[in-house]
Formats: C-alpha cells, structure tokens, sequence
C-alpha cells in the first residue's frame, strides 16, 4: 500500500528542487555574464556590486539546494550515502 | 583545471524523438562551427595572449563553450532515444548510426569525423581574435534558416 503521505511529500520536494535547480541556472548564467563583462573591464565598480550581489543569492540557493535536493558538485558535502553518481544526470530528460 | 556542475547551464526536455532534427543539430556538436571548435580554439588560444583580460576571456568563454558542448549533446542524446528500427532506417540519421548507434560521436552533418583543421591557433593576437570573430559570425550562417534568425553582426 502507497503511503500517500510519503509519495504527496517525495512529489512535491521533486517540484520544489525542480524549482529551485531552475533558479539556480539563472543565477548562474548571470554570474558567467558578469564574469566575462568583468574580464575585459575589471574596474567597473557596477559589475563587481552586481557580481557581488549575484555571490550572495548563490550562496542561499545553493544551500537550499544542498540541504533537500542532492550535490550540484563533487566538491559538497554528501548525505546518506555517495549521491554525486545517482541519476538522473543532466542530459536525462528526468534531470530538466 | 576544470570543476563540473552536475546541471545543464539551460534546461533541456524533449518529448518526442526526432532523428530528422538530430541530422541537422549535430554540426553543433562536431562540425567547423560548433561547440567542440569554439571551445577548442579558445582554450589553445589562450596560452600566447599577452594580456591577462584576452587570457581570462578565453578561459571562461571556452570554459563556457564545453557547457553548451554538453546542452548540444542532451538534445542529440534526448532526440536519438528509444527509436524503432524502422524509425531510424528511413531518416537521414541511418549512416552515422550504423558506427555510432546512439553514442554521440562528434561529426558535422557530412558525417566526416570532427577535425582540429577546424581550427586557428596562430600564436598571435590580433590574427587569433580575428579567427574568433570569423568563427562566431558564422554561426547566424550554420542555424537552420529561418524567418527569426537574428542578422549576423
């Protein structure tokens, strides 16, 4: 018999890291913007409040991420066993 | 050296199968003006630049050019599975899945296997940046046609 608690809670956790891997690659994409804006001008205060800004907002994703959703890197701490090799990886279309 | 982020830098999902589509994409992925050339130039042009911010630009544009090496293969690997026999015999995919099946082995839609002779690397600056703009402005040329092609620079 289907826990229907457990499978409601598992679904709507999928959803929010869903969610939140989504975020995660707006955040990201702005951050590789940014840096490559910063590489050929690297005194412009604007862009590096911006990037700073950008820093911060990844940090708390990335966290929130961490804490329910899995390792987005190698480099992350792991829980309850070595998840870095679980599926689905990023070309699978459950990973998307 | 290079870290890897277990996540496509845009998300890719594909209902439906299309080996049509994958025939013509796969010059993205292996062809002269595709990802693998874009990030190869860059990363070997770098080492002679004299000037850090072309050294930095060139890491990171290359660098970024390997993670849409990796979203061009999602869509080939998400476009190229669970085929039927019959689906595949009768579409232009048929030739390179005879060698490759549903491996991405980096080829232009020519089917002729990708080639470093796609590629500039002269050791100087002005000559290597212009390869760069060579490479990038022929992309707008390599998209499928369409009325809502962006113009090229």
């Amino acid at each position: 018999m289907i826990d229907r608690n457990t499978a409601r809670e598992n679904g709507t956790r999928q959803t929010n890291c869903k969610m939140l891997k989504k975020k995660l690659q707006a955040v990201d994409f702005a951050i590789v913007e940014t840096t490559l804006y910063l590489d050929v001008y690297p005194d412009c205060q604007k862009a590096l409040e911006y990037h700073k800004r950008l820093l911060k907002e990844r940090r708390m994703l990335a966290e929130a991420l961490q804490q329910s959703c899995g390792p987005v890197t190698a480099w992350e701490e792991q829980q309850g066993g070595w998840e870095w090799v679980k599926g689905p990886w990023p070309w699978e279309p459950d990973a998307n | 050296m290079w870290i890897y982020d277990k996540k496509l830098q845009y998300p890719v999902k594909i209902k439906n199968p299309n080996p049509k589509l994958a025939q013509v994409i796969i010059s993205q992925l292996g062809g002269p003006d595709g990802e693998l050339a874009a990030s190869m130039r860059y990363l070997h042009q770098r080492y002679a630049m004299p000037y850090d911010e072309i050294k930095g630009i060139l890491t990171d544009v290359g660098t970024e050019e390997l993670a849409h090496l990796e979203m061009v293969a999602a869509i080939l690997h998400q476009l190229t599975r669970n085929l039927s026999e019959e689906e595949i015999k009768n579409s232009p995919f048929a030739t390179y899945f005879v060698d490759h099946t549903t491996g991405l082995y980096p080829v232009p839609a020519s089917g002729v296997p990708f080639d470093m002779k796609y590629v500039g690397v002269k050791g100087d600056v002005i000559t290597d940046l212009h390869e760069d703009l060579a490479a990038d402005a022929a992309i707008p040329q390599a998209q499928p046609l369409s009325k809502n092609r962006p113009k090229p620079l």
